[in-house]
Parts: C-alpha cells; sequence; structure tokens
C-alpha cells in the first residue's frame, strides 16, 4: 500500500516528464554530445569525438567583441526593463483613472502589438518607420525642409530604433500585467489614504507600488529573460542577410550567432550553446537569489 | 467506483498526451520504401517489353514556382510513355533542409534544384551523386560552357544546369534621357546630374551594398571576394579600390536595400535599376517600359569591362537516388539538358536557356532581356561554389555597409572584415 502511495504519483507525472524530457531535456544533452565532436560540414557523417576542444575554441571566442556584445545586452536589458516598467505603470494607471470612457477599447488597441507576429512587426517599422525613403520618420523631416537620416547606419541611433520597436512590441504585456495587479488592489486603502492627506505620489509610492510588487515579480522576471536573449529585433532591424545597415551593433545572442552558427560547424556551436546555456542559467539563479529577496 | 474511473479516464488522457505527442517522431518505413524501389528498377530492367511501374521523382527547389511548373510540365509530357512523373515541391531555406534530409531516403528528394553557389557544401557534405555516374558527359554537350563549368566542384560534374541569371542593367524608357553611356564615368556623371535625393528621385539605384551587386565593380578591377583556394581577398588593393569606386556610386543610389530600390524603379521615382530577370513581374504589373543593356557592355577606367556574378540554376542528385532510381533519373537529366526546356523557360519566364541550342528559336533569339543576359555571359564569373563562399557573404556585406552606409575608412574596414572571414573560414573546420 505505501508503495502504491509512492509510486501514485510518479506515474501521473510520467507522461509529462516523458514530455520535458523529449522536448527540452534530450535537446540539450545532445547538444551537449555534439559539442564534444567534430561534426561540420567536412565531417558530415564521419564524425568523432574529440573531447573538449570545441570549449577551448568557443571560449577564445571570449574576446574584445563578446564583451562588448555582453555590456551591450546588459545595457539594452536595463534599459528597456526601466523603461517598460515606468511607461506601462502609468499607462496601467491612466486606464484604470475612475470614469475614464471606453477604456475596453483603448485596453483592447493596446494589445495589438503584442498579438501581431513579430516578424511582422519588425519589418513594418524596417519599411514603415525607419526607412530612408518611405518611412515615416523621413517622410516628416523632409516635409519640414531636413535632409533625410538613415536611422539604422549607426550603433547609437540603431540602438535607440530597436529600443522603442521593443518597447511598442513588449509594453502590452506589461501594461495587461499591470492593469490585472491594479485591479486586485483594495480600493478602501486608498480612500484612507486620502483622508490621511496622501496625494498621488504618496499613493503610489506607499500603496499600489508596494502592492503591485508580489504580483509582477513572475511578468518582470519573464520579461527580463526576453529581453535579454533578444535576437529577432536586432537582427532583422539591423543584420538581415542581404540588407545589413551599416551599424554593428550586437546582443550576445546575435554575436554568437554570427560567430559560431554560419559556420556549418556544429560541434563549436554547441559548444557555444552550451557555454551561453551556462551563462543563462548562472544568470537567472542571480536575478531568482535578488527578486526573492526583494519580495 | 468513481474515484477508479475518474484514475482510469487521467490516465488514458495521460497515455494519448504522450502518444500524440510523439506521434510525429515517426518516421516512414525506409527499408520497405527503398527495397519497393530497387524491385522496382529491377523489374524495370528484366521486363522493358511490359508495361513500366510507375517511378515518382521528387526535386526539392527554394526558385520561383512558375518557373519550376514550366520545367515540370515538360519533363511529364515527355516521360509520360516511361511511366515516370516529377513533382518539384518547394522548400524555403533549402541548404538548411538539404542538409537536414540529405541523407535521408524516406522523406528527402531524390534531385535538387537550386543556384550553383550552394554546390561546394553539398559535395563535402557527400550527398550528392556526380552526374556522370548517371548521363554521359554527351548530355551535356550543348551546354554554355561557363554553365556546365558553375556546376563542377573539384573537377567533378555534380551539377546538370538548366538557366542562369545575372545582373542587368534595366532602365525605364520613359525617364532615361538619351543613349545608356557606354562607361562607367560616363554613367556616374548622368547620375550626379540627374539624382535628386531630398525629393526622392534618382537616376539609377543598385543593392550597392550587397556582395553580389558589388561583384561586378570588385571583379572588373581584379579584385576578388574569395578565390579557388578559399583565400578571401577583401584587403587586396584591387578589391579595395573597386569598394573606393562603388562608394561614390552608392551615395546616389538611395539606401541600397533590395525592397527600396526596386520599389523606387517600380514606382518610376529611378530612371535605372541594376537588377536581374528576378525583377521582371513586378515591373510588368508596374506598366513600365522597359530597356535592358548587358553589364558588360559597360568600361571601368581601366578599360575592363564590369563583370557580374552569374548564378546557374541547376540539378543535382541525391546519392540514395542515383542508386535506386538511376535509369529514371537518367531519363529526366536528358530532358533536362535538352533545348525543349530552355526554350519553355525563356518564352514563360524570361529565363536564359543554358543549352545554347535554345537560342536557334527565332522567340528567344528576339528576346531583348535574354540576349542581355547571354552576352554577358561572355564576362560573367560564376559565383564561387566553394563552401567557404557560404561564409564570405557576411564579412563582405558588412564591409560593403561600413564603408557606404557608416562612412567608414575603407583600408580599415576591409582589415577587420578581412581577418572576420579569415576567422569564419577557420571555424568551419
Amino acid at each position: 500500500m505505501r508503495l502504491k502511495r509512492k509510486l501514485v504519483p510518479w506515474i501521473y507525472s510520467l507522461p509529462a516528464m516523458v514530455l520535458i524530457g523529449a522536448i527540452i531535456v534530450f535537446p540539450i544533452l545532445y547538444t551537449g554530445f555534439i559539442s564534444v565532436t567534430n561534426m561540420n560540414l567536412f565531417h558530415w557523417s564521419n564524425y568523432r569525438i574529440i573531447g573538449l576542444e570545441n570549449y577551448e575554441r568557443a571560449l577564445l571566442k571570449v574576446d574584445s567583441g563578446f564583451l562588448k556584445a555582453i555590456g551591450t545586452t546588459i545595457m539594452w536589458t536595463i534599459l528597456n526593463m526601466i523603461l517598460q516598467i515606468a511607461i506601462a505603470y502609468f499607462i496601467a494607471l491612466g486606464l484604470n483613472v475612475k470614469g475614464l470612457r471606453l477604456s475596453r477599447l483603448y485596453k483592447t488597441l493596446l494589445m495589438f502589438p503584442w498579438a501581431m507576429p513579430a516578424y511582422v512587426s519588425i519589418l513594418l517599422w524596417r519599411v514603415g518607420i525607419y526607412n530612408t525613403e518611405f518611412g515615416l520618420l523621413n517622410k516628416i523631416l523632409t516635409t519640414l525642409g531636413i535632409h533625410k537620416v538613415n536611422y539604422l547606419s549607426e550603433n547609437v541611433p540603431a540602438f535607440i530604433s530597436c529600443m522603442v520597436l521593443n518597447l511598442w512590441m513588449a509594453l502590452p504585456f506589461m501594461i495587461m500585467m499591470i492593469d490585472g495587479a491594479l485591479q486586485s488592489v483594495d480600493r478602501s486603502y486608498y480612500e484612507s489614504a486620502k483622508l490621511d492627506g496622501a496625494g498621488f505620489l504618496a499613493q503610489n509610492i506607499y500603496i499600489t507600488i508596494p502592492a503591485l510588487k508580489p504580483i509582477l515579480a513572475p511578468a518582470v522576471i519573464m520579461t527580463t529573460f526576453t529581453t535579454f536573449k533578444q535576437f529577432d529585433i536586432v537582427y532583422l532591424l539591423t543584420m538581415q542577410k542581404g540588407s545589413l545597415t551599416g551599424s554593428t551593433l550586437q546582443t550576445i545572442i546575435t554575436y554568437a550567432q554570427q560567430n559560431a552558427f554560419v559556420s556549418n560547424n556544429y560541434g563549436l556551436s554547441s559548444a557555444v550553446s552550451i557555454v551561453i546555456f551556462v551563462f543563462i542559467i548562472v544568470f537567472s539563479l542571480f536575478t531568482n537569489r535578488g527578486i526573492k529577496e526583494e519580495v | 467506483m468513481k474515484k477508479r474511473v475518474k484514475q482510469s479516464i487521467s490516465l488514458l488522457l495521460c497515455v494519448l498526451l504522450v502518444l500524440g505527442a510523439l506521434t510525429g517522431c515517426g518516421s516512414k518505413d525506409t527499408k520497405d520504401t527503398s527495397k519497393e524501389t530497387k524491385e522496382t528498377t529491377k523489374e524495370e530492367a528484366k521486363e522493358s517489353s511490359t508495361p513500366k511501374e510507375p517511378v515518382s521523382i521528387k526535386v526539392w527547389h527554394d526558385g520561383n514556382e512558375a518557373i519550376m511548373k514550366t520545367i515540370e510540365t515538360r519533363v511529364n509530357d515527355t516521360l509520360k510513355d516511361e511511366n515516370i512523373t516529377v513533382t518539384f515541391e518547394k522548400k524555403a531555406g533549402i541548404t538548411d533542409q538539404m542538409k537536414l534530409y540529405g541523407n535521408d531516403e524516406a522523406n528527402g528528394p531524390d534531385m535538387y534544384m537550386a543556384a550553383h553557389d550552394s554546390l561546394g557544401t553539398f559535395a563535402e557534405m557527400g550527398i550528392l551523386a556526380p552526374i556522370t555516374d548517371i548521363i554521359d558527359t554527351s548530355v551535356m554537350a550543348d551546354q554554355l560552357p561557363m554553365t556546365v563549368d558553375a556546376g563542377k566542384y573539384k573537377d567533378t560534374q555534380y551539377m546538370l544546369p538548366i538557366y542562369f541569371e545575372t545582373l542587368l542593367f534595366m532602365y525605364n524608357k520613359d525617364l532615361w534621357q538619351g543613349e545608356v553611356p557606354t562607361t562607367t564615368d560616363a554613367l556616374y556623371d548622368y547620375m550626379v546630374a540627374n539624382t535628386n535625393a531630398d525629393a526622392g528621385t534618382y537616376a539609377v539605384v543598385n543593392q550597392h551594398s550587397t556582395a553580389y551587386n558589388v561583384a561586378p565593380v570588385i571583379n572588373g578591377f581584379g579584385g576578388y571576394i574569395i578565390d579557388k583556394d578559399a583565400k578571401p581577398g577583401l584587403n587586396e588593393q584591387a578589391t579595395k579600390d573597386a569598394i573606393t569606386y562603388n562608394q561614390k556610386f552608392a551615395k546616389l543610389e538611395a539606401d541600397g536595400d533590395y525592397n527600396t530600390v526596386t520599389t523606387l524603379f517600380n514606382e518610376g521615382k529611378a530612371a535605372a535599376i541594376i537588377g536581374g530577370p528576378w525583377l521582371i513581374d513586378g515591373i510588368n504589373k508596374a506598366g513600365i517600359k522597359l530597356g535592358v543593356k548587358s553589364l558588360s557592355s559597360f568600361t571601368l577606367p581601366n578599360g575592363n569591362a564590369l563583370a557580374p556574378y552569374s548564378g546557374v540554376q541547376g540539378v543535382g542528385v541525391m546519392k540514395y537516388a542515383a542508386a535506386s532510381k538511376k535509369d529514371a533519373i537518367a531519363k529526366v537529366l536528358t530532358v533536362l539538358a535538352g533545348p525543349e526546356v530552355g526554350i519553355d523557360l525563356a518564352k514563360t519566364a524570361n529565363c536564359a536557356p543554358a543549352n545554347q541550342k535554345s537560342y536557334d528559336d527565332t522567340t528567344v533569339a528576339a528576346n531583348e532581356m535574354i540576349v542581355a543576359i547571354k552576352d554577358t555571359a561572355s564576362t560573367a564569373l560564376p559565383m564561387p561554389n566553394i563552401p567557404q563562399m557560404s561564409v564570405m557573404w557576411g564579412p563582405t556585406e558588412s564591409l560593403l555597409a561600413a564603408v557606404n552606409k557608416s562612412g567608414e575608412d575603407v583600408n580599415k574596414a576591409a582589415d577587420k572584415y578581412q581577418k572576420e572571414a579569415l576567422k569564419a573560414i577557420s571555424d568551419m573546420q
């Protein structure tokens, strides 16, 4: 009977464990295996185990370019997260103002960028907003008699352009989370605070923000990771094959892609992937610990 | 009782979930399929007098569907009595698909059709059979030598050329004033006089930071992107001179992005574009009165003609298919090598046939664009088909974008991206 009681949870979890094993664990283990082989274009089917040679080469890729990419990625993550949370917070507050008409319509419209496939959004912005000939920004400039600007040809303007697009795409999720969290704050706190003479700022600092923190923590962690490993915006906006814009902006994922994944050297690419995987795991451990302490 | 039913249902659902999720992991019975095919081939050989067993041949491609339909129709009509059916299947990112399925007889193709520049990659992977193991070289006797050479890798013929493409000078006859110049310097003068970037009107537009589009200048200057020994030539003096020369044109050619330059030309905001036959559909839809001139008729300041790359579209045969369907594939290749396929392609899609006899057809001979492409074949160089070329596009285009779009110094940028190219090549091993 005791054995059965012990076995039952395992039996129920087995299907999920098989799925997780097949979809998540197996690819990681297989990548680990390939990383210790010399599998590449010239050894496509006759590859053999070569030990840790690929790791030595992968770590040698931690050069000045890689360090610069890490710096860019960290700055990208911090700036995006700060702006995302701040802007989303104020928009969500606005949406929750008492007596606001058509608030549901605004909320639906605000979801639009999030519902759109990322690939479509990025290409739309590239052509519709930033393009030198047909982009909205340059149309405005030429109407005002100012010379056209290539927003994506140099690193700083390209970084800002990517960030604006990322905010456009990511804000709806954050707004939705904050909006949901705001609904759960007991209105009586605000009434008491008002009676005590608390203004807008005091109400936000002492009631809203502390009340939102525990609810928002998972959303912030998730978004931090999505932002940290951002690839498609930077790649499609500035580095698409055949449409390079001239900026040399690199995040660690685009750097890894450029340096390891175009070579058809699967052994080396796998080693780089494992190094990045370990790097992200370490990063997540620190982030989780930080957030736990904060909460 | 209720609890037991619940438990049973939940277990059943779990099992179904796992089975459902893993269904896609199953593969077709390769052994049986190949066995069947082998038996079919044997029977075919034995009983040539009896009605032949049907053989189907799957060809993967990443090109234009209409072009493939034209080829498919011609081949199937010709081989109707042989009971051979060819099916073309479009696969986006064919190079990656071939890497995944090139050794997989059950799920992979029997043949593939793509540009010749990926040939070395597939040959090194060991997934292709030499064409000469299936057909005699005499079958290719009428193909243009340049196209035949493009299908060779390490002196082995892996590809049968069907048609080829190259860059052309395409102009709007209603917008271009006077004769098209014959020197690049005169062309530049025309561009200076007829471009107003702020107003969004251009004399000539080009993808000025794309390696394929700058190759005519680089090759014409005697430079190179990569040589036959896989040595990158980005910081060779001749390459740098070419890039510097191209830079002044780039300043007058808009952003250089494919969509931008194509739209500018199709909307009548650019009088000319450096492009290829792949633009023709859009140009026709825009109702542009098109004039075409071969790039080889433009002379550079050093006296050489512009020398664009040519991309040869051809078919290769998978090793396993060459073993199991040799006779049927030989018949397909023989039809593909004939002049009729080339004539059909020229008439329906403005493709320049690889077979020289196709040009004897009066309609083909009268097609201005096809004649211009054929003329360019005299100076065009086949794109390098060594595997290392696949990692050269990135550094070359980064160099061009750095110079043309970010205003970096040519010498510094060339050294930087030459190093990147060398590193990318060494990473392949």
